[in-house]
């Protein structure tokens, strides 16, 4: 109490001397251990904070510290004990309930004590290194109550007891287990992990190594992937409900374990449900939650990656080896689109776009492409149908986005240089008979041709186009320069083609009928004025004409027809009958050219302006032929060429594959000389690793072509043998 | 100048006629073998650089016995004359070894500096001297680096001029007459092979590496190296010998 007067303030030394008394230590010490009783008996209330701090002050000043020091010990000790007793005695679950309520009351009284005897913390117990109150506090509960031999299995026990019966489904406190839980984390995390997180993680991991023993018999695959899922997020929500955060990665990985790695090998495996399965029934959500749940696992991806790829190898190598596939090549590109798209797909939605699976994806494709070696040219015929005007056709856009997935097939094949040697032969046809769909949408595909194999791929491509072009010119350059008057002769259209960019066909030249010899040559004369050096010859196996037939019976037609049948046609302007064989002497036909054509003409429904005698579908020399004076047709314009690119038939076929491997032997032989010219020496094996390099994006080369090459450089002295180790060679400059 | 005595003085005079060589060369060798006749005749046989004198008249004279009446060269007829005289048969290998030591550019023809240049070289300027050099030309074969050089000058020489490779049929009959030389018991099924599949003329790069292999890769092909950069007919012959158990198939 302050006076109410205003005073100065003086401060004075001590006057008066504390008094030594010998009871003194005892006596404060008493009044600190009845409040702790007070404390721990919830009378705290009535307790005077500042005068229990200032005894428990006094008495380190005294240098009694110890003494208050160990009396708190005893003290709390023997509360701590009956506290103990308390616990015991709870029945069944009120036990948790029991020690949770005293542990908060311990740690509230903790408080407490620490607070009056925190001078002590401070000095005392820092200079003889005690442990500070609180600490004390909690160490002692852990050694009297939660290590005591009757609580410390009864605990553990009830808790994996409850959490067991949650797992199979009972609802528990949760908020129970998370002070529990709480107070073994606050006592030390060792205490933790000791006394509930090693047992805990026992005990799952033989709980769900039972359990996915049990599912694995009753289960299908994407059931049992489903309830492990279940399992794994059910875990994980515990962790986060009631157990300490660092206990997520150890609990998941025994439930990874037990669920998922011990068993994965069997998942996959499954019969109808398995990977296989899943893969072929385009199961997104059942294959997205195996490729996350697999991922958690080591090698868990690369098994379902192996598998899909031995899968992919499989039904790839059916799909390209099965007879009824190849009769119809654009059905068979499609496939192949279609199969690419659906595995795309996969990948996409349920694997994450994962690199490693679309390398597998890769790696598959390119593997079973090239087993069927048809398959480049087949890749051309469809391109060819999506190009081509008359066939099903489609619009601009769609072409575009077919073209680049055909670009994507286009990648794996290894034999490059057959498909161009296809694809120029089909674009030919193409052009030549003005069917193609649109221009830009064939500059575009060989816009991305040159792009992934260089321009020397696509030059001569692109020379076609510019002999269709300069034609036209020449065209309009002809007509303006004769200037008669229409009708005066048929009307000519020209396409010059420059030899070596076009596809070499051989040409027997045939007899090209009266009425049309005169602007023929007309034509050429104005061509080799303009140009002269130059050769010109009529390729008649490659021409169309639109004929006006008028027939007896008073019909009239317009007949578009190629060039060899126009001559044919013609022959009957002047005669009635005549003889297959009086046929290919007028017009010196090839006799198979001329088979084909008239069977063309008289042998086809609808289309048979010519009657044949005898009426049989094979063509003989003496066969007689004749106008149908019969012919009927609901159309005027009727179209009796065969143009459209077809696959081609055995013979052709091994045609044009010698050709390609003639083709083929210069550019070997071009690519070893780069080669040893650069390495000036180099053994066989590496001048085959070299030029394989080299060649990669065209054509696999042959091990023993490429020797062959070797010996024929040899013998015309470009390389030699070295002398002292023959089994290298030395390039000749 | 050692005095030489009776004795050998006639030595020297017998060596002298017999290998043509002159009276200086003679002492030397000679005298290297102790004055032995037949140790001297090997000492100096075995010295190729000692260049004998030959007497270029005889040689001249030697030429125009074989030279073809109309043309300046020894063809067919000439070689059937030299055959007689020398009693050899046209087709024995030794008339190989004499073409070599000639450097003729084409079997059954030589050229004026072909056979004189040779003689020359051989020291050889009579049909006896001739007679006698055969059985050391004929030992020369059996020399590893002669014989490699001699086969190696059969393909020039055996093949048609202005062509790059060897007829098949003129190969055969060479190699069969080298192998029976140099045996390899392969032989016979290395020219059935290529009579039944090959069919073609054989190249330089073929015919040298023919004798490396037959050298080099025993008779069960157990030490052949696929990567061996051995020519293309030769890997197609191991193939077809193992296709036809001829020899046992190795997995390596």
């Amino acid at each position: 109490m302050s006076a109410q007067k205003k005073r100065n303030f003086k401060i004075e030394a001590f006057k008066h001397r504390v008094d030594l008394d010998p009871k003194y230590a005892e006596k404060t010490w008493k009044v600190l251990e009845h409040a702790i009783h007070e404390i721990y008996n919830h009378n705290a209330s009535g307790l005077s904070f500042e005068e229990l701090y200032r005894n428990a002050y006094n008495m380190v000043l005294h240098k009694h510290g110890e003494k208050l020091y160990s009396g708190l010990v005893t003290t709390m000790t023997w509360h701590l004990k009956e506290i103990s007793q308390s616990i015991e005695a709870a029945q069944g679950d009120l036990f948790l309930e029991e020690l949770n309520r005293k542990w908060g009351e311990h740690t509230k009284a903790l408080q407490m004590i620490r607070d009056i005897l925190m001078y002590m913390d401070r000095t005392f117990v820092t200079s003889s290194r005690k442990t500070p109150v609180y600490e004390l506090g909690l160490n002692l509960w852990r050694d009297n109550i939660i290590r005591s031999s009757k609580i410390q299995d009864r605990q553990l026990n009830t808790i994996l007891e409850l959490i067991h019966k949650e797992r199979t489904g009972e609802v528990i406190n949760r908020g129970l287990m998370r002070n529990i839980t709480k107070m073994l984390m606050n006592l030390g995390t060792s205490v933790y992990q000791e006394d509930f997180e090693k047992p805990f993680l026992d005990v799952s991991a033989s709980f769900y190594s039972g359990e996915s023993q049990q599912f694995i018999e009753c289960c299908d695959c994407g059931e049992y992937l489903k309830k492990a899922e279940r399992r794994l997020n059910e875990e994980m929500e515990r962790v986060s409900q009631y157990l300490d955060a660092k206990t997520e990665p150890k609990i998941t990985c025994v439930v990874e374990k037990e669920m998922i790695a011990n068993h994965m090998k069997q998942l996959v495996h499954m019969e109808n449900s398995g990977l296989v399965n899943m893969l072929v029934d385009d199961r997104y959500e059942d294959l997205s939650r195996m490729y996350n749940l697999f991922g958690r696992v080591t090698e868990g991806h690369r098994l379902i990656r192996d598998l899909m790829t031995s899968h992919l190898r499989e039904t790839g190598k059916q799909l390209v080896t099965d007879p009824e596939r190849l009769k119809d090549p654009v059905d068979f590109v499609q496939r192949l689109l279609d199969e690419k798209d659906k595995y795309d797909k996969i990948i996409a939605t349920a694997f994450n776009n994962d690199k490693a699976f679309q390398n597998a994806l890769n790696s598959s494709f390119e593997y079973f492409i090239n087993l069927n070696s048809r398959s480049p040219e087949f890749i051309s015929l469809y391109v060819n149908e999506k190009l081509h005007k008359n066939l099903k056709g489609v619009n601009e856009e769609d072409v575009e986005i077919v073209l680049d997935k055909v670009m994507m097939l286009f990648r794996y094949l290894q034999e490059k240089d057959i498909f161009e040697k296809y694809y120029k032969q089909h674009l030919a046809k193409r052009l030549l008979s003005g069917k193609t769909v649109s221009d830009d949408a064939e500059r575009s595909l060989i816009v991305k041709l040159k792009t992934e194999c260089g321009y020397q791929f696509t030059c001569k491509l692109e020379g076609m186009f510019t002999d269709m072009k300069t034609s036209q010119d020449t065209m309009q350059g002809f007509y303006a320069s004769q200037g008669f008057e229409a009708g005066e002769c048929p009307t000519l259209a020209v396409q010059v083609l420059t030899t070596g960019s076009w596809p070499t066909q051989s040409s027997a030249a045939c007899n090209l009928p009266a009425e049309i010899l005169g602007v023929c040559d007309k034509f050429r004369a104005y061509y080799l004025g303009t140009h002269s050096g130059r050769r010109l010859t009529w390729q008649t196996n490659m021409g169309t004409a639109d004929l006006k037939a008028t027939f007896a019976n008073g019909q009239k037609h317009e007949l578009n027809v190629s060039t060899y049948q126009m001559c044919v046609l013609l022959l009957f302007n002047s005669a009635d009958r005549l003889s297959c064989k009086e046929i290919e002497q007028a017009t010196v036909i090839p006799s198979q050219d001329l088979k084909r054509c008239l069977q063309s003409l008289a042998c086809v429904r609808g289309k048979n302006v010519l009657r044949k005698d005898p009426m049989s579908k094979d063509i003989a020399e003496d066969d007689i032929f004749s106008v149908n004076d019969k012919f009927t047709s609901k159309f005027f314009k009727i179209k009796i060429g065969t143009v459209i690119a077809q696959k081609e038939s055995e013979p052709e076929k091994q045609e044009t594959r010698q050709q390609v491997e003639e083709d083929r032997k210069p550019q070997i032989e071009a690519a070893i000389i780069r080669v040893m010219k650069a390495r000036r020496v180099a053994d066989y094996n590496n001048i085959v690793m070299e030029v394989t390099k080299q060649l990669q994006l065209r054509f696999l080369p042959n091990p023993v072509v490429i020797k062959k090459r070797i010996e024929s450089l040899i013998e015309r002295e470009f390389l030699e043998r070295d002398e002292g180790d023959r089994k290298l060679y030395r390039y000749l400059a | 100048m050692h005095k030489s005595g009776r004795g050998h003085r006639d030595k020297v005079q017998q060596f002298m006629a017999i290998t043509g060589s002159s009276e200086k060369a003679a002492i030397q060798a000679l005298k290297a073998s102790d004055w032995h006749l037949e140790g001297a005749f090997d000492v100096f046989y075995s010295q190729p650089h000692i260049r004998t004198v030959t007497d270029s008249r005889h040689l001249e004279e030697l030429y125009n016995r074989y030279k073809d009446p109309y043309v300046d060269m020894i063809l067919v007829d000439g070689i059937t004359l030299l055959c007689n005289d020398l009693q050899v048969d046209p087709q024995d290998i030794v008339m190989l070894v004499i073409s070599w030591h000639m450097k003729a550019a084409t079997m059954c023809e030589f050229s004026r500096q072909e056979f004189i240049g040779g003689l020359q070289f051989l020291g050889i300027d009579t049909t006896e001297k001739f007679r006698d050099k055969l059985s050391y030309m004929r030992s020369e074969l059996k020399d590893e680096q002669k014989f490699r050089e001699i086969y190696n000058f059969a393909f020039g020489w055996a093949k048609e001029k202005g062509q790059k490779s060897l007829a098949l049929d003129t190969a055969i009959g060479m190699w069969q007459l080298l192998f029976a030389e140099r045996h390899w018991p392969l032989v016979d099924h290395w020219c059935q092979f290529l009579q039944v599949r090959h069919n073609k003329a054989i190249s330089r790069d073929t015919w040298s590496q023919l004798l490396e292999f037959a050298k080099t890769v025993d008779l069960q092909l157990s030490n052949y190296d696929e990567e061996g950069a051995w020519p293309y007919l030769i890997d197609e012959f191991v193939e077809y010998l193992t296709e036809n158990g001829i020899v046992q198939s190795h997995q390596n």
